[in-house]
């Protein structure tokens, strides 16, 4: 009877997973590219939760795939390429070591190459669900058009990235659908709105540039050939429900303006067209031609600067008042594609980010840079005054967090909040808040004087016997205000309820309310620690005014 | 003229050895009608040629006619009078109105004199410059070129040229050439509209997957995220470039716990290690007890306090079979005990009634624990979706918090020195979302362990 004895390990979770050396050995692939095929199919590793059961009685920390997506696998034709290609490699290296010239040359013409498309359109059914990943290859797209083409990574893959990514600056500009910019330290964060769906993307500041070591670059240039493949589909679709020209052509109109006598200091002429598409100031071809609106509201001029870091402010700067049918230029030493000259009349806001300018037009704004991102993120055009050259700016605050009830809000958020029902803005100067403050005070002073005045008149009076000069004067009817009766009714009734209860109830009822109102609690404890801060800015400012 | 000396010498002879020829040095005692009969020479041979026959003033001609083309570019009795002499005529008015009109003339006037006089006029042209023309390998290059004309002839041509008129053959008659596949990362690659409708499949769907021109279908399980986390996690607000105040300072707060953890493993792991050597052990007590009972010199065999004698610890009687007696009385025993338990529990059981209460807080109690426990799973399940799974033999590090402190901040977007790096956030992000597992680079290993030794040579020296 010993054949029929049920062996351990032979049935039940262990037949479901397969550990990874076995599962490259199935696929007769190098673990190279057994990672390149998981990552472009999306064949994750699995942590099975009953380890012991599945590694066979020991507990070593293996990596298992489950045997279905093995077997899945197995199907996929870039198996056979991966396969072809470890074959070309191999006979490259003989034809050189034999020194077989002409073979080489005509090996290298005939190299295998490979396409994702048929696994995009596998992983992505349809167009929604690619819109849904695009994030991360977004991300990836970008992170990668920074990088400096020195030959570690392929530069075709950087150049693809770059064209990439400004098809889809150029979209995004050409939808109008950013909705949340945020600067932090470690990148530009952007929010937007496609197709219904938010995506949200981060874009690393161009001269940040340490490359890690411990970061394994075969990998991320695996995923990026796959994003790249997606992002590419992605604008393709994008543009078509924009009745856009792909790949982008520039607007026939806007091009006779773009045509600049320095366009050769920049770049040859093969880069110097997709220079200006990057340059993202001129609005795209269309297929179907456009009446053109009156919207231009405002119109911007980054101001001169030189380094490379300018460069990829006035890009975003662009993105950003494009995005919300401004008109922006810059200085034409810097990069071509500027639509209009320094010395325009109609600009109305330039920006600035140095402390000072030399020149200075009367009928223009000089502000920071951090106008633009505030104003986008504030859906509205606020005041230019905390923006000036040389003024403290008030802080970046981030539009990604929702603050829900009770929790702290900084000052600087809720006077956005006042701007956006449209109140007055308050007067921000120091100056002027004293003033004010002195004058309440002065006014308060002056009302408690006034009553005070008038019940020692009235006690005087009476002490002297003279009548009263009051009189009864007939009513006036106080017309009822509806809303407040009932929410007056309402508390009313919860008063009697809550002393109704009973001692237990009651008890717990209390419990709850310290609980919900702790919240409310610390947001004033934090909104009065605020206020010292201020109020100790305040008192510091007054004294050194008080030197000078 | 190389040996003036020797040359000079025979010349004096030659002349000497002339019919007619009076020497200057005359002998004064009027010998002279004693002259030397000339030697007869035989001038036929090569040796004497050299010897015997002057050529001066043959080779002075020659060096004449030489130095005049070498110099002054040709014979001069063959030059025009024209070329070397002009009349001076003195200043006229002519001159000055012809230079003016060549002036007025403008780029084509004469060009200058003085360059027409420094131009090189020799007849004599520049030695060519060998090394200049000298071809290494040319007769090899020669022999090869030689060989490919002869296999073109013959229709042979090198693999170039064939595809190049492959090529125009096909663009003359309109046929594309078969086009190499694209690379899939070639920055022109062209995208069309994958999620279009296209035309239905026709054929038979079983044909399909067998001929293999139908994809497998993907299963749906593969469609789900490994991880519920975003895939874009924005910073928290005191990571602003502009931080507002208090953000800023529970960002460094919670930076400060991690750091303040590390430090607690740390000095934790230090304490373990830490030996100490004031505490006590057996050895030392047991010598302080010993100091000054033992004499150097005599030690004597320590003797432990007690007994001495051998005794019996714990009974080792003699085991006797058990009498009858003695078992009845343990099964007496035995029963008596049984029953008193049964009592017992009889009355137990009538006193639960009484014991209600205190039953049933007991009876609460475990039920609350029970679901405190059951929550506090649920909570640590729901806690570990978003968690990165152990995938690999390496844990998952989870990445430094990006975080600029108070004198870091940046006054304006000009000053920003971004913190962090996104290539290894982006990274790290794959990695807790279980996408890739964490590994580490792999080190290479040595099969065989290295011998070293020395050469002979070295082995010597010693």
């Amino acid at each position: 009877m010993g054949g029929l004895q049920k062996k351990k390990y032979e049935s039940g979770s262990v037949t479901n997973y397969v550990s990874r050396n076995k599962a490259r050995k199935k696929l007769s692939l190098s673990l190279a590219d057994f990672r390149r095929l998981c990552i472009l199919k999306g064949i994750y590793p699995h942590e099975p939760k009953h380890k012991k059961k599945v590694n066979k009685g020991s507990t070593a920390p293996r990596t298992f795939y489950l045997l279905k997506d093995i077997r899945f696998l197995l199907h996929e034709p870039i198996v056979g390429k991966f396969r072809e290609y470890k074959i070309f490699v191999r006979k490259l290296r003989k034809a050189y070591g034999k020194a077989e010239w002409s073979g080489v040359q005509r090996m290298k013409e005939n190299k295998p190459a490979y396409k994702l498309d048929h696994i995009i359109k596998e992983r992505y059914p349809t167009f929604i669900d690619a819109v849904r990943d695009v994030d991360d290859a977004l991300s990836m797209s970008f992170l990668f058009s920074t990088f400096a083409r020195t030959g570690k990574c392929h530069v075709q893959t950087i150049q693809l990235c770059r064209r990439l990514s400004v098809e889809w600056m150029n979209y995004i500009i050409a939808s109008r659908s950013l909705r949340k910019v945020f600067l932090s330290i470690k990148g530009i964060y952007y929010q937007a709105e496609v197709l219904g769906q938010t995506i949200t993307w981060i874009i690393p500041y161009q001269f940040a540039h340490d490359h890690p070591t411990d970061v394994d670059y075969r990998v991320m240039a695996t995923f990026t050939e796959l994003y790249t493949t997606l992002l590419g589909f992605v604008n393709f679709r994008l543009y078509q429900t924009l009745n856009l020209v792909y790949p982008p052509k520039l607007d026939g109109q806007g091009e006779f303006s773009l045509k600049s006598e320095c366009e050769e200091d920049y770049a040859l002429e093969s880069e110097s067209y997709s220079e200006k598409l990057s340059a993202l100031s001129a609005s795209l071809a269309r297929t179907v031609p456009l009446v053109e609106d009156e919207e231009a509201e405002l119109d911007l001029f980054p101001a001169e600067g030189v380094s490379d870091r300018q460069l990829s402010y006035i890009r975003m700067c662009c993105t950003l008042c494009r995005c919300f049918g401004g008109q922006v230029s810059w200085d034409k030493s810097l990069c071509i594609g500027s639509t209009y000259d320094e010395t325009d009349e109609t600009i109305t806001h330039h920006i600035v980010d140095r402390p000072t300018i030399d020149k200075q037009y009367i009928n223009r704004y000089y502000i920071q840079p951090q106008w633009v991102y505030d104003c986008v993120n504030g859906k509205i055009l606020l005041p230019v005054e905390e923006y000036f050259l040389g003024v403290t700016l008030p802080p970046h605050l981030s539009p990604f967090v929702e603050e829900s009830e009770g929790d702290y809000v900084p000052p600087e958020k809720l006077k956005l909040q006042a701007l956006q029902r449209g109140e007055k803005p308050q007067a921000e100067d120091d100056d002027e808040e004293e003033e004010e403050d002195d004058d309440d005070d002065d006014e308060d002073d002056q009302s408690e004087d006034e009553d005070e005045a008038n019940l020692a008149e009235m006690e005087e009076k009476r002490a002297q016997g003279k009548s009263l000069s009051v009189k009864v004067t007939p009513g006036k009817v106080k017309p009822e205000n509806r809303m407040r009766a009932e929410q007056e009714e309402k508390a009313e009734e919860k008063r009697l309820a809550i002393m109704m209860m009973k001692k237990k109830e009651k008890y717990l009822y209390d419990k709850i309310m310290f609980g919900k109102k702790r919240h409310v609690r610390e947001a004033n404890k934090l909104a009065a620690k605020r206020k010292a801060h201020d109020d100790s800015n305040k008192a510091d400012k007054k004294k050194k005014k008080k030197k000078c | 003229m190389t040996n003036n000396k020797a040359t000079h010498e025979r010349h004096k002879r030659v002349a000497a050895a002339q019919p007619g020829f009076l020497p200057v040095k005359s002998s004064l005692d009027g010998n002279s009608s004693v002259i030397k009969p000339r030697k007869r020479v035989n001038k036929n041979k090569k040796k004497s040629w050299n010897k015997f026959s002057d050529i001066q003033d043959v080779e002075e001609f020659l060096d004449d006619v030489r130095l005049q083309e070498r110099a002054t570019g040709g014979l001069i009795s063959e030059k025009t009078d024209d070329s070397l002499f002009f009349v001076d005529t003195g200043e006229t008015d002519e001159k000055d109105t012809q230079a003016q009109t060549t002036v007025k003339k403008g780029k084509h006037s004469k060009p200058l004199r003085i360059d027409l006089i420094l131009q090189p006029d020799s007849h004599i042209p520049a030695p060519k410059n060998i090394l200049a023309f000298q071809q290494p390998n040319a007769k090899k290059q020669r022999r090869i070129s030689e060989n490919a004309a002869k296999l073109a002839a013959k229709g042979v041509l090198p693999r170039r040229e064939k595809l190049l008129q492959l090529r125009r053959a096909a663009a003359a008659s309109g046929v594309s050439v078969k086009e190499h596949p694209v690379a899939n990362n070639n920055p022109d690659r062209a995208f069309y509209d994958l999620w279009s409708a296209g035309t239905p499949e026709t054929a038979d769907p079983y044909y399909l997957e067998q001929t293999k021109k139908k994809l497998v279908k993907r299963p749906d399980r593969l469609n789900e995220k490994p991880s519920v986390l975003p895939a874009i996690e924005v910073i928290a607000p005191g990571g602003s470039y502009n931080p507002d105040f208090f953000s800023h300072q529970d960002l460094l707060r919670e930076a400060h716990e991690v750091e303040v953890k590390k430090q607690k493993a740390e000095e934790k792991l230090a304490r373990q290690l830490a030996v100490n050597e004031d505490k006590a052990t057996e050895e030392s007590t047991f010598k302080e007890q010993v100091e000054g009972l033992i004499e150097e010199e005599e030690i004597e065999p320590k003797e432990p306090e007690g007994d001495t004698e051998d005794t019996v610890i714990g009974p080792t009687a003699t085991q006797e079979k058990k009498t009858e007696k003695q078992r009845k009385k343990e099964k007496a025993k035995r029963i008596k005990d049984l029953q008193r338990k049964a009592e017992r529990q009889v009355i137990d059981k009538q006193q639960q009634l009484f014991q209600l209460r205190s039953i049933h807080t007991s009876l609460k109690k475990q039920e609350q624990r029970t679901k405190m426990r059951q929550a506090q799973r649920k909570a640590q399940q729901e806690a570990q979706k978003s968690m990165p799974r152990r995938l690999s033999r390496l844990k998952f590090q989870t990445p430094d918090l990006d975080v600029q402190l108070s004198d870091e901040l940046a006054s304006s977007l000009r000053s920003l020195k971004p913190e962090g790096s996104i290539l290894k956030d982006r990274f790290k992000s794959l990695q807790k979302r279980n996408i890739i597992e964490p590994r580490e680079r792999a080190r290479f290993k040595r099969k065989y362990k290295l011998k070293y030794s020395e050469k002979r040579a070295f082995r010597e020296i010693e």
